[in-house]
């Protein structure tokens, strides 16, 4: 008995990885919300938004935090590839037909694996693009810093980046708008007292980020580059 | 009442053995009354089967009314047909309609292996059973049945749970093929009532473990086992296990023997 | 051989026999325990209770079963309840008035201390389920809530929702599931009980086919115990599970083994009733309809206009009628024989007149839609899954179907057959029951035999026998697996024109024709004749595809359908032979001026028992005295 016990500490369960990824889910809604919310700076002003670019790189605690991130990131990303395979290898031969009751699983629920792929691909491009695009420099109150307006602003002159950009935002909410509820339900957290609240709030939070973030590059984009 | 002769097309599964190689076969059938269950329509096909020399469509089944758990098929593409809250055996034909094509398949999972057409082996099942889904007590030792109270809250939800017939049909239309359902039903009748709650922590981390083992998938919260329950076990079960599972992970002490 | 049947009841005070008797027993000691193997086939309530306690106490034990899980077998799907003399209601209920119930329920046909027996345990078997977490209703105090049950003017039963069977035989089987998980019971599933092996007298073994392999494998042990259930499908429609068959006893029977009063069977009132020829089962809905159902049929042969256009004074509630103080509420024996003869009398509905209206119009009325709603919601809804029709809005449509066998392999006090070694339990045994069982004494008699009775006697016999050291070498079960070898392998090769089932539908006409709710003489007398034919017919015309080794549920049943032609005509015997009418048996030369059941307790007060004495012979009838020292006989009076 003893012997199983240490296995069962080592090995995690099933429950014990779907609860990770409901823990690294949270912890990445708890990111993009933070950066919604910095996103918003950009409908107050070029400089307001160039100056919370430059507070946020010059910050001593940014390389830690940012290695916590992509930590973050890598898990959520490294168990959800394990667990799609583990669940493939559950059913060997599919079926011929497998139709959906259309009263349990929903859009966003089925999908949760491909959407999350269109983050991946998303979050490599968006690194490319902004984090590791061209470095454009402006001065704002007298300090020189990086022109991270000029650079969306040119981005998102073109539709097609637009487009593109709302296509994966839109992923994103579809994706969170089922992790959200489903994280709570992973650690537990179901009871007809707060069953509806929290599956509002889910979709609530999955319309947000979808809605929030396509704004970023629509607002761009009608301004038509003009600062 | 509707005409006595609906023609069906019937695709189903066909396969010899656990080791034989199956493929779907198409089957035309006269005389189906709308008042039959599903499962005589099938024994209708078999008898014709028989006339005509062939081997019968092998399928479980044994008290047609919707209690014993045996029944198991997927009827185009959902667990038990299409009716909700509703086995195999339950479902009656008047839900088709003269001329339907309808496909039946088996419970298709890693730990369900097809025995023989729509036969699978579910012993899988008692194997997470005898994993923990017990409580401890030998005969004769039981107390007077009084000395335990039990809530009337506590008790219905432990019999909401408790009602699970052990079918699979969760197993069958979840895309994982996870057994979470079916395992947390148990776990929480037992984690709900304070005779199972002695053993809670080891008999969840042990069901749960055994049900890893023997290949299930693992729960993506779609709640299609839900959709598809004939006994309408929830999965608020399911949420209950997962509380239960973390704080017997985090707090509870292996035993020392 | 001859054999003498010893009912081996303890002397002394009714009260005392069961501990008396306990006392007497040899027991075997812990360390001996784990030398004795004990097979077990059938994992029902009284097969799975049996095989967790016998392992619990240390014995080897070996567990087979025809479902894929021991947890399917047909007990799951007994709904009402359990009865238990805990009087939690403090309305004066006593074991003796269990007892005594059930005495009188079963039509004085019963022994008494088998009866005071059960009644005794039963508080025991609640006390054990409620420990295994089976969660049974309760108050808003926390205690177990009872209700009220035919039969008896307390409230005793203890239940589930409608799922006490199930709730039951998941907790034994959880029991079950202890032991097998501790590896200490050997369980093989999808195994089906195709003989049993006697050396020496004693019952040692069985041979078994595997379902799944076609593979036939001879088992050994040191006793044999049979808890596989009824035979109420020797009627092709019955309320039992289609796998429920009689072949595990009918085996044994063709081995020695005393066949107990063959033609006691109970048939249930409430019913959904059979819509058209290609019906394979029937569907029982719970007695307690009664309560606010009223039963009629119009008082015009053959009307077949809809319920609602015939008025009050049309129709007949023959019920009320004719028992004006029990009403809708007559037993079970007496409700379904009345709703026959209205039938017979061409006053039946639907359209195949052989149903009776059970109308809630007037309870709806009175009590308002959501009032039954609440009562009976989930029986509604199964009537309208299966029938279509809305039973709020048209009266339901019931019919009496077979539901339950109080006949069966004979058996002592110790539960052990005429066959040494080999004990039979719940309702494969003839025991407790007498004539006609009461609702939620099933239960109540599987978990007695499996927990508490069994675990006690079988002991005694292994203490107090030697048996020799044997194996599947013997040539017993060489001669056991080849004789069923070539059973089975007759079955492919006949190759006739018919199925399987239809024999067996065949079978059961003649059955419920002349062997079900009412039989006569002339009729009886036909039956044998038609059943023999039956046989014959069997035998040569039979068709059977596929092959003999997989799976191959054809060939599974013509093994079982050739063991219920066989017993349905030692039912069909025995009915003749018993010239009385009682309980579950009722002859219509034997009735009241009332048309009520008459029996003859000068010369039928008295178990008969089959001893086979091979294919084409009559089989010697036995009988075994009935002494009522406890309990005053009566007639049973209902108006």
């Amino acid at each position: 008995m003893g012997k199983d016990c240490k296995k069962r500490c080592v090995a995690p369960t099933s429950i014990c990885k779907k609860q990770f990824m409901a823990m690294t889910g949270l912890l990445l809604c708890g990111f993009l919300l933070a950066h919604l919310s910095g996103n918003c700076l950009i409908y107050v002003s070029a400089d307001a938004f160039n100056r919370y670019g430059h507070m946020l790189v010059t910050n001593p605690l940014i390389l830690p935090a940012e290695m916590g991130l992509v930590a973050l990131f890598l898990a959520h990303i490294c168990m959800a590839i394990k667990l799609t395979v583990e669940n493939k290898n559950a059913r060997p031969q599919n079926y011929y037909l497998k139709s959906k009751t259309g009263r349990g699983a929903t859009f966003a629920s089925s999908t949760m694996p491909y959407t999350g792929m269109i983050i991946l691909i998303f979050l490599v491009l968006y690194l490319i693009t902004v984090k590791y695009g061209p470095y454009y420099v402006t001065q704002v109150d007298g300090k020189e810093m990086r022109d991270l307006y000029r650079l969306l602003a040119e981005n998102f002159s073109n539709p097609l980046h637009v487009a593109g950009y709302i296509f994966c935002v839109s992923a994103l909410g579809i994706h969170v708008s089922h992790g959200f509820w489903s994280a709570f339900q992973s650690f537990g957290i179901n009871h007809p007292r707060c069953n509806c609240l929290l599956k509002c709030l889910s979709k609530i939070f999955g319309l947000l980020m979808a809605l929030g973030y396509s704004a970023l590059p629509l607002f761009l984009y009608l301004k038509g580059g003009k600062l | 009442m509707t005409a006595h002769n609906m023609k069906l097309k019937l695709k189903i599964w066909r396969q010899k053995n656990k080791n034989a190689q199956g493929n779907m076969t198409d089957y035309h059938l006269e005389g189906v009354s709308p008042d039959m269950s599903f499962l005589e329509m099938i024994d209708l096909l078999n008898e014709n089967l028989v006339k005509s020399g062939e081997d019968v469509v092998s399928f479980d089944h044994d008290c047609r009314e919707g209690i014993c758990g045996m029944c198991s098929m997927m009827i185009n593409g959902e667990a038990h047909g299409p009716e909700k809250s509703t086995t195999t055996c339950q479902l009656h034909m008047r839900k088709f309609k003269d001329g339907d094509t309808i496909v039946i398949e088996p419970w298709r999972a890693k730990a369900f292996p097809v025995l023989k057409d729509l036969t699978v082996d579910r012993s899988a099942f008692d194997q997470i059973m005898s994993a923990g889904g017990y409580v401890t007590v030998n005969t004769g030792a039981a107390c007077d049945a009084n000395s335990i109270l039990v809530s009337k809250v506590d008790a219905d939800l432990a019999m909401d749970a408790a009602q699970c017939i052990g079918c699979g049909a969760c197993v069958a239309s979840c895309k994982n093929a996870s057994a979470m359902l079916f395992v947390s039903a148990k776990v929480s009748q037992y984690s709900l009532l304070p005779q199972g709650k002695v053993e809670a922590p080891k008999r969840v981390q042990n069901m749960v473990a055994k049900m890893d083992q023997l290949g299930f998938g693992n729960c993506t919260n779609e709640a299609e086992c839900e959709a598809s329950c004939p006994k309408d076990i929830t999965i608020e079960n399911i949420a209950r296990m997962n509380r239960d599972h973390l704080k017997a992970k985090l707090f509870s002490r292996p035993e020392i023997e | 051989m001859s054999l003498k049947l010893d009912s081996k009841i303890p002397d002394g005070p009714i009260q005392d026999k069961w501990n008396e008797h306990k006392f007497h027993l040899k027991i075997v000691n812990p360390a001996n325990k784990r030398k004795y193997k004990i097979l077990i086939v059938g994992t029902g309530l009284a097969g799975s209770s049996a095989a967790a306690s016998l392992s619990e106490m240390g014995y080897q034990v070996e567990v087979f079963c025809i479902q894929d899980s021991p947890r399917r077998a047909h007990s799951i799907a007994a709904q009402g309840g359990i009865n238990a003399a805990k009087n939690y209601t403090n309305e004066g209920d006593s074991v003796w008035r269990l007892f005594y119930d059930t005495i009188k329920g079963g039509d004085y046909r019963a022994r008494e201390a088998n009866v005071y027996r059960l009644a005794s345990v039963a508080n025991n078997i609640i006390d054990q389920c409620t420990a295994q977490g089976v969660p049974f209703a309760r108050e808003y105090g926390g205690q177990l809530a009872n209700r009220s049950f035919g039969g008896s003017q307390v409230q005793r039963t203890f239940y589930a929702r409608g799922q006490t069977g199930q709730q039951l035989l998941l907790g034994a089987y959880s029991a079950l599931m202890k032991q097998y998980g501790a590896h200490k019971v050997k369980i093989h599933a999808r195994s089906e009980m195709v003989d049993l092996i006697v050396v020496d007298g004693k019952a040692r073994g069985i041979i078994v086919r595997d379902v799944v392999t076609g593979e036939m494998s001879s088992h050994y042990g040191d006793a044999v115990v049979l808890g596989t259930g009824g035979y109420g499908n020797v009627f092709y429609l019955s309320t039992n599970a289609k796998g429920s068959n009689t072949s595990a006893i009918w085996r044994a029977y063709k081995k020695g083994a005393a066949f107990g009063n063959p033609c006691y069977t109970q048939i249930h009132p409430t019913c959904i009733p059979v819509s058209s020829g290609h019906q394979s089962k029937l569907t029982l809905m719970s007695e307690s309809l009664r309560n606010d159902g009223r039963v009629w049929v119009p008082k015009k042969e053959h009307d077949n206009r809809s319920p609602e256009k015939i008025s009050d004074e049309e129709r007949d509630y023959y019920l009320e009628r004719i028992y004006p103080s029990f009403g809708n509420l007559v037993p079970r024996d007496v409700a379904s024989r009345n709703a026959k003869n209205q039938c017979d009398q061409k006053k039946g509905v639907g359209t195949t007149g052989l149903s009776v209206y059970l109308d809630f119009r007037d309870a709806i009325k009175r009590d308002g839609e959501s009032a039954v709603r609440a009562r009976y919601g989930n029986l509604f809804d199964m009537y309208e899954r299966i029938t279509d029709e809305n039973p709020y809005k048209v009266p339901m449509r019931i019919y009496p179907a077979v539901h339950y066998t109080m006949g069966g392999l004979w058996v002592d006090y110790n539960l052990m057959s005429s066959i040494p070694g080999l004990y039979v339990i719940g309702e494969a045994n003839f025991s407790d029951h007498g004539a006609n069982r009461l609702g939620a004494s099933a239960l109540m008699q599987g978990l007695a035999d499996g927990y508490f009775v069994l675990p006690n006697t079988i002991g005694d016999y292994l203490a107090s026998n030697k048996f020799e050291k044997i194996d599947d070498k013997h040539p017993e079960f060489q001669k056991g697996l080849k004789d069923s070898q070539g059973r089975y392998k007759n079955f492919m090769e006949i190759n006739g024109k018919h199925t399987v089932d239809d024999f067996h539908r065949a079978l059961g006409k003649v059955m419920w024709d002349k062997v079900g709710m009412a039989r006569n003489k002339e009729g009886l007398e036909t039956a044998i004749k038609e059943i023999q034919k039956i046989k014959q017919d069997f035998w040569k015309d039979v068709k059977v595809t596929g092959s003999a080794d997989g799976i191959n549920s054809e060939l599974e049943k013509a093994g079982r359908v050739a063991d219920f032609i066989e017993l349905g005509e030692l039912m069909a015997k025995d009915a003749l032979l018993r010239e009385e009418s009682c309980g579950g048996h009722f002859r219509e030369e034997h009735q009241t001026p009332e048309g009520e059941a008459k029996r003859d307790d000068q010369k039928f007060s008295h178990v008969a028992a089959y001893e086979y004495q091979g294919d084409g012979q009559d089989p010697i009838r036995h009988t075994e005295q009935l002494k009522f020292e406890n309990v005053k006989i009566a007639q049973r009076s209902y108006k």
